[in-house]
């Protein structure tokens, strides 16, 4: 046997990946050449070297874990949702809307085109006809949501925005902390509809 | 196990996304120390590997071993970041100049205390830089190989090559690390 030939079996035999009818070859090969043995000698020690290094774990911060959850998006209100609508496959969005129809007395999505603003914190905001303005240099606590109208962020708000079949405009000062979502179709409007009532019952 | 912790997180069960977090952080956090030689980006990088989980567990395919699915991500991270504070450079070519290799050994780590310094003994840390003077491409290799003690196989499914890849950087690596140890042996 040639020493490259010995010298790449020596690797295979370290990676687990050798047959034993070579692995013997190996070994003759290894009995009859001091070059070949010492090397041998050496990847082994390597390898012995390097698998040592898995009891040395270096430790990580102890408030990582915390960290690591609280970066986490908060988007499970809508994925709770999403997943409860596939787990009931024969509820179409037909019988999602006859759900709601029944079950509160939300308005058909088009025929409802007031301006409607909600939101936790309304002083700070600015209505100019059916545009909705957060000055700027002012700060908004909690969520905004803004339906049939137009909105405008200048200042910060500290919370989600949503806007319902309108426009958002965030300026370069804007800062909005939360998520910003905009609805404009009937089926997702509708969504939106049902997840909110959802959570009022579950808050409630 | 994973595959239960995932289906739950995906439902938005935090308790059973911060029980994978429990599971693989330390593996994570080795991993990244090992390929980034920084304490604080190798935490940088098991959070935004948690993040990246977390945004895709919809994606993830319960066929796939979970383990195999999150190491790539946390590697694939070091690797961008990898580049990003390196040049580029030949890597083949450099597996043959000694001298250029030397020189990226000779970065300093920048968290060797006085104290980690008496800890560590003469060889364990002439393994380190025998490692952190890998290049990229075996470094990471080498890392999952040792550190995660992962088989030929898996490693190619991480990181998403050959077999045959896999084997000859394992291969090369090893030859590259017996050289630099070899005086102390
Ligand atoms: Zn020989």
């Amino acid at each position: 046997m040639e020493c490259k030939l010995a010298v790449s079996m020596m690797h295979d035999y370290l990676d687990d990946d050798l047959p034993e009818l070579q692995q013997r070859e190996l070994k003759e090969h290894l009995l009859s050449c001091t070059d070949c043995r010492a090397k041998f000698k050496e990847l082994e020690q390597t390898d012995m070297l390097m698998f040592s290094l898995m009891h040395q774990s270096p430790v990580a911060s102890e408030d990582l874990v915390s960290r690591i959850m609280n970066s986490l998006p908060q988007v499970k209100k809508e994925r709770a949702f999403v997943t409860w609508i596939k787990r009931h496959p024969a509820l179409s969005a037909a019988s999602v809307f006859i759900l709601v129809m029944l079950m509160s007395s939300v308005t058909f999505w088009n025929q409802d085109r007031q301006l409607v603003v909600r939101g936790t914190d309304l002083e700070q905001v600015v209505i100019q006809g059916n545009t909705v303005i957060v000055p700027s240099g002012k700060t908004i606590s909690g969520d905004l949501t803004v339906e049939n109208g137009k909105t405008q962020v200048y200042g910060e708000v500290d919370g989600n925005v949503t806007v319902i079949d309108g426009s958002l405009y965030q300026a370069s000062t804007a800062h909005i902390s939360g998520q910003v979502k905009s609805i404009d179709q009937a089926v997702s409007w509708l969504w939106y509809k049902v997840t909110n009532m959802f959570s009022e019952v579950a808050y409630r | 196990m994973e595959g239960r912790l995932t289906k739950l997180a995906l439902k938005g069960d935090q308790r059973a996304f911060a029980e994978l977090v429990e599971l693989y952080k330390d593996k994570i956090y080795h991993l990244a120390y090992r390929m980034l030689n920084n304490r604080h980006e190798a935490e940088d990088i098991v959070q935004e590997t948690f993040l990246r989980v977390y945004r895709n567990l919809d994606r993830y395919d319960d066929k796939q071993k979970f383990s195999t699915w999150i190491y790539r991500i946390g590697t694939n991270l070091c690797i961008d970041r990898l580049r990003k504070r390196r040049p580029t450079y030949s890597l083949d070519a450099e597996m043959n100049d000694q001298e250029g290799i030397d020189g990226y050994s000779m970065i300093p780590s920048d968290n060797v205390t006085p104290e980690t310094e008496l800890l560590l003994s003469e060889t364990q840390r002439l393994i380190y830089e025998a490692i952190d003077s890998l290049p990229v491409k075996y470094r990471s290799v080498m890392i999952l190989r040792y550190l995660q003690d992962l088989s030929l196989q898996e490693i190619s499914d991480v990181l998403d090559m050959p077999v045959t890849t896999i084997k000859t950087r394992v291969h090369r690596g090893r030859e590259f690390l017996r050289k630099k140890l070899e005086p102390k042996m």
